[in-house]
C-alpha cells in the first residue's frame, strides 16, 4: 500500500508532503510575526494618540484575545494572540493549498523552469490561483462561521452591534449559526475572487520580469 | 502520457522565491480595491437623510489621515489601500524569502555537521 501511494504520475508523494508540511511552517512563522507586528503597533498607536482614551475599537479584540487590553502590557498579549491565529491559520491554509493542487502541482511545475540547482539557486515561485481562491476562501469563511458562532455561545449576539455591521457588506450576514453559515459562505466567494485576482497579477508580473531569464 | 517529474523540480517549488516587486504591486493592486469598494459600497446604499454613513468605517482616518467615507474619499482610499497592501505584500514576500535561506542555512549547516 505504501508502495502504491509512493508515486503518483511521477510524483514522489513522500517529498511532496514533506515540503508541503515545510512552506506550510514558514508561512505560518511569516504570517504570525506580521500579524503581531502590525497588532503590537496598532495597540501602541492608539496609546499614543489617545492616551487613556484609547481603545475604543480595539479593545474589542479581547472578545477574541483573552487578556488583551489597549496597553503597553496588552500590546504583548494581543501580539501574541495575533500570532497564535495569523501562524494556524495560514498554516492551515497552506496546507490546504497543497492538497487541493495534489498531484497537479505538476502543471504548475512544468510551467515554470525548474532550477538545475533548487537550493542554491532557487526558481520564482507562481500561484496557483483556484486552489489558492479555495484555500485561502475556506479558511476565511470557516474564520467568520467560528467567530459568530463564538458570539453567539458567549451569549452576547445581541450586543455584537459591531460585527453585525457585516451585513453591509455581506448580504444576509447576521451574528447568528445561521448568518454565520450565510456569511460564511459569501466571505468564501468574495475571498476566492480577492486571490484569484491576486494570483493573475502576480503571475502576469513575474512573466514579464523573468521573460528574459 | 504525463511528463515524469523529477524530485528536484519539486525542490525547485519549495524552495522557490517569492518574487518581491510582483508581490508588492499585486497585494497593492488589491488593497486598493478592497479599500475602494468598502467606501463605495456604504456610499450605494440607500440610507435616510441626515443618516451617518459609514461612522465606523470613518475611524480609519485616525490612521489613514485624509480618508473620508465619500466619492472623493473612495480615492484617497483606494491610494492609502495600495500603499497598506504594497507594504503588507513587499514585508511578506521578504519575510517568506529569508525565512527560507534561514531554513536553508540551518539545513546547509546540519548536512556539513553529519558529514563530518
Amino acid at each position: 500500500m505504501q508502495a502504491a501511494n509512493h508515486n503518483v504520475n511521477g510524483i514522489n508523494l513522500k517529498l511532496l508532503h514533506a515540503a508541503i508540511r515545510f512552506n506550510a511552517l514558514i508561512l505560518g512563522l511569516t504570517a504570525g510575526t506580521l500579524a503581531a507586528v502590525v497588532i503590537y503597533f496598532a495597540t501602541q498607536a492608539s496609546i499614543v494618540k489617545w492616551g487613556s482614551e484609547s481603545g475604543n475599537y480595539l479593545g474589542l479584540l479581547a472578545i477574541f484575545f483573552p487578556g488583551y487590553s489597549v496597553t503597553s502590557s496588552g500590546a504583548w498579549v494581543g501580539a501574541f494572540w495575533a500570532f497564535v491565529y495569523s501562524a494556524a491559520l495560514s498554516s492551515l491554509s497552506y496546507r490546504f493549498y497543497g492538497r487541493v493542487l495534489g498531484t497537479r502541482i505538476a502543471d504548475i511545475l512544468l510551467s515554470t523552469q525548474p532550477s538545475e540547482n533548487p537550493v542554491l539557486k532557487p526558481s520564482v515561485l507562481r500561484l496557483h490561483g483556484v486552489s489558492l481562491g479555495l484555500a485561502i476562501g475556506a479558511i476565511a469563511a470557516l474564520g467568520l462561521f467560528l467567530s459568530t458562532s463564538w458570539l453567539v455561545v458567549r451569549g452576547t449576539a445581541s450586543d455584537s452591534v459591531h460585527a453585525a455591521l457585516l451585513s453591509h457588506y455581506i448580504p444576509g450576514y447576521s451574528v447568528s449559526i445561521f448568518g454565520g453559515l450565510l456569511g460564511a459562505i459569501e466571505l468564501f466567494s468574495f475571498v476566492f475572487v480577492g486571490c484569484f485576482l491576486l494570483a493573475i497579477v502576480y503571475n502576469k508580473i513575474v512573466e514579464i520580469r523573468h521573460r528574459q531569464s | 502520457m504525463k511528463r515524469q517529474v523529477r524530485d528536484h523540480q519539486i525542490l525547485s517549488a519549495v524552495f522557490a522565491k517569492m518574487d518581491v516587486p510582483a508581490m508588492t504591486f499585486s497585494a497593492g493592486i488589491l488593497g486598493s480595491l478592497i479599500l475602494f469598494l468598502a467606501t463605495a459600497i456604504l456610499l450605494l446604499q440607500s440610507v435616510p437623510a441626515d443618516y451617518p454613513v459609514g461612522a465606523h468605517l470613518s475611524a480609519l482616518a485616525d490612521y489613514l489621515p485624509g480618508y473620508s467615507v465619500s466619492w472623493s474619499g473612495t480615492i484617497v482610499g483606494a491610494l492609502y489601500g495600495f500603499l497598506v497592501g504594497a507594504i503588507a505584500g513587499f514585508a511578506a514576500a521578504v519575510y517568506w524569502n529569508l525565512a527560507h535561506y534561514v531554513a536553508l542555512g540551518v539545513m546547509l549547516i546540519s548536512s556539513a555537521e553529519l558529514a563530518d
